[in-house]
């Protein structure tokens, strides 16, 4: 083989990943970067390019609480969803035995169905004089004349109830490949059960967990769904703004800039996650695990 | 793992990043450079001619009755057309939001027919989308309209929209368990706290706060807005307001999470709960229309031409009106209700409001002043709305 083809071969591998990723992320990236530079409306004759980087600071401004809100109940629900998932994908990779693949089933089922319509479905799991509610009451979770409904804590349950075997299913997958043979062995050299959990099970299934994390933060953070259908009148999250700003104000470069911004947010929060929880987690590479 | 060995990996991805980038600046270059203005405001006038082929209508939920012979069907086997009936509105904005890209092109979405409410009609119209409706192309609706309805403010003359289904936007009532619900204001009573709801369509909410203050909202400065929107912002911050709400108010009222709330008339036919009741509030509702318009772009205009025509006749309408209980803009719909022995629809206030029933209504306001002013009401309400 010649030496350029040695050299071209990797850049041919690439390609069809980078077209996509090009026509797919970095062309409406762009485009959504313009815009966001853009003023004016579409009654005055269309939005015209003026380099209006005033639209970011407007976005940063006008929206903070909605931001800020985002980030805790994405966060509260990727918690509580981790809290969730990791006894139960740890149940189903070492102890279900033949019940395995049903309780997997079990696992991804409901989610057959659509999102919208199971989001519509807890409206009327939790209505105010549901017995679900009459429950919580019961056991003071809900004061008795409180709901649950169109408040914060719903937003939460549905958007952790909605990702949830996004945390799942990583989890078990690693957890499911790892060798028993590693826990015998820490017994063997007189770990308690504890210890040998956190010192063996738990790296191993790192990488599990890490993705796990992000593929339920993020897509929660920029959910706009269940704020709307389980929120109330002050539980609006960035998705429900930019939704607003886009179809009811038709500002569209303000969108636009709160986009931008939201990914950029985003980015920041998944790199310095990453960074303290070790990019090797991630990959998965067994270099940074055996030194850590 | 060392930096130098991230660096080489990232290389190579990088520079067709990179190299994608500068593809996707040169594609932009070529385009326009006002993104969303400037479209063809010229006169189109929707033609007439042979009836035949495939008709899409976009309008909302529940606005027609059901059943093997429907209205739809109806007309389907009298003209052989065939109906594609879209319930894909379910708000005004989020409809025109959604299509706005399309009607910029001089594109339709293939739709020939949407239904819309008054002031989204007028916007249409204004940003040039819509096609002028020549009244000798649709003789039976203009014979049968209802003379209220023939020179409204928003169309006068009705050059590009004919009514649909009218309506009032009012209170709706939970009477076992708010009995006294009555004005717009006692929305406001604490009683009721975290059980009310009102409308995300402003041109419906902010009027009827401003009227149940004694202010005319056909009449009222932009101040007075923004003072109506503050007084509901104050209820919103307060639990007293639980949500605002688009259509799906109505599942709030019949799980009775809400006793109380902004609705319009014909939804007690949406809403599975027998205590539930639409009331005209004391200071009087808002009238409003739901209109057909034909967009630029419209494939077959004939045959929306002929549905408008078919849907005007008494006969035809009066299917329609038992079953949505909206307020009917065909004249003679009354006398065929009563000719069929149905007197409790012909003398339904909701579906035959008289004048007197209706005295205290006024018709839906755009708030006042430049289009920089307008924004700004809206922007306070959906600030409101997005409880900022």
């Amino acid at each position: 083989m010649g030496g350029w083809r040695r050299r071209i071969a990797p850049y041919g591998l690439l390609g069809p990943g980078a077209i996509w990723l090009a026509l797919f992320f970095v062309v409406p990236m762009y485009f959504m970067g313009e815009m966001a530079l853009r003023s004016g409306s579409l009654e005055s004759g269309g939005f015209a390019m003026t380099w209006q980087w005033s639209n970011f600071a407007d976005a940063v401004t006008g929206y903070e609480t909605q931001v800020l809100r985002s980030f805790l109940y994405a966060g509260a629900a990727t918690v509580l969803a981790l809290a969730i998932a990791y006894p139960l994908a740890y149940a189903i990779a070492l102890r279900a035995g033949r019940w395995k693949l049903l309780l997997l089933f079990a696992v991804v089922a409901p989610f057959f169905t659509t999102y919208l319509i199971r989001t519509i479905a807890w409206k009327t799991i939790l209505a105010d004089s549901s017995p679900a509610v009459d429950i919580l009451q019961f056991l003071q979770v809900v004061p008795p004349d409180g709901r649950v409904l169109a408040t914060g804590g719903a937003v939460v349950a549905g958007l952790t109830y909605n990702f949830l075997p996004f945390m799942i299913l990583p989890i078990y997958a690693s957890l499911e490949r790892m060798d028993v043979r590693l826990i015998e062995a820490a017994k063997d050299l007189y770990a308690s059960s504890a210890k040998a959990f956190w010192r063996v099970t738990l790296p191993i299934s790192a990488p599990g967990v890490v993705a796990g994390v992000l593929l339920t933060f993020i897509p929660a953070v920029g959910d706009y769904v269940n704020a709307l259908l389980l929120g109330g009148a002050g539980q609006a999250m960035v998705g429900n703004v930019i939704q607003s700003l886009y179809l009811q104000q038709r500002d569209y470069p303000e969108a636009a800039a709160l986009s931008f911004l939201m990914m950029a947010a985003i980015l920041v929060v998944v790199v310095v996650y990453l960074r303290l929880a070790g990019t090797g987690a991630f990959m998965g590479d067994e270099d940074e695990e055996a030194r850590a | 793992m060392s930096t130098p060995a991230w660096g080489a990996r990232l290389r190579a991805p990088l520079l067709v990043i990179v190299a994608a980038l500068v593809a996707a600046l040169a594609l932009a270059a070529c385009g326009d450079d006002n993104v969303g203005g400037g479209a063809d405001t010229s006169t189109e006038v929707a033609a007439a001619g042979d009836v035949e082929g495939e008709l899409t209508i976009s309008t909302w939920p529940g606005y027609i009755d059901v059943g093997d012979s429907n209205t739809v069907a109806e007309f389907e086997d009298e003209t052989g057309v065939k109906v594609d009936y879209v319930e894909d509105v379910n708000d005004n904005a989020d409809f025109f939001g959604k299509l706005q890209p399309q009607l910029q092109d001089g594109r339709s979405g293939g739709r020939s027919i949407f239904v819309v409410t008054d002031w989204m009609a007028k916007q249409m119209y204004d940003l040039g989308y819509l096609q002028q409706i020549d009244h000798s192309t649709v003789p039976t609706v203009f014979e049968n309209m209802l003379p209220s309805l023939r020179d409204p403010a928003f169309d006068p003359g009705r050059d590009f929209s004919v009514p649909w289904q009218s309506g009032m936007t009012g209170l709706m009532v939970n009477a076992e368990l708010a009995p006294d619900v009555r004005s717009v204001n006692d929305l406001f009573d604490p009683r009721y706290k975290g059980k009310v709801t009102v409308l995300s369509e402003m041109r419906d909410t902010v009027p009827l706060v401003m009227k149940a203050d004694g202010v005319d909202p056909n009449d009222a400065t932009k101040q007075q807005w923004l003072d109506a929107i503050d007084k509901l912002r104050g209820a919103v911050e307060s639990g007293q307001i639980r949500r605002i709400t688009g259509n799906d108010y109505t599942q709030d009222m019949a799980n009775e999470n809400v006793v109380a709330a902004i609705g319009w008339s014909g939804d007690t036919s949406l809403i599975e709960n027998p205590d539930v009741e639409w009331r005209m509030p004391t200071q009087g509702c808002i009238l409003w229309s739901d209109n057909m318009v034909i967009p630029k772009g419209a494939p077959n205009t004939a045959a929306a031409l002929a549905w408008m025509d078919f849907v005007y006749q008494p006969e035809v309408q009066a299917d329609i009106a038992e079953y949505v209980q909206y307020v009917t803009p065909v004249e003679g719909v009354k006398q065929v209700f009563v000719d069929r022995g149905q007197t409790k629809l012909a003398e339904n206030p909701l579906i035959f409001p008289t004048e007197q029933f209706t005295a205290d209504c006024s018709t839906q306001p755009e708030p006042p002043g430049s289009a920089a002013d307008r924004d700004e009401v809206v922007e306070a309400f959906q600030d409101l709305v997005r409880g900022g």
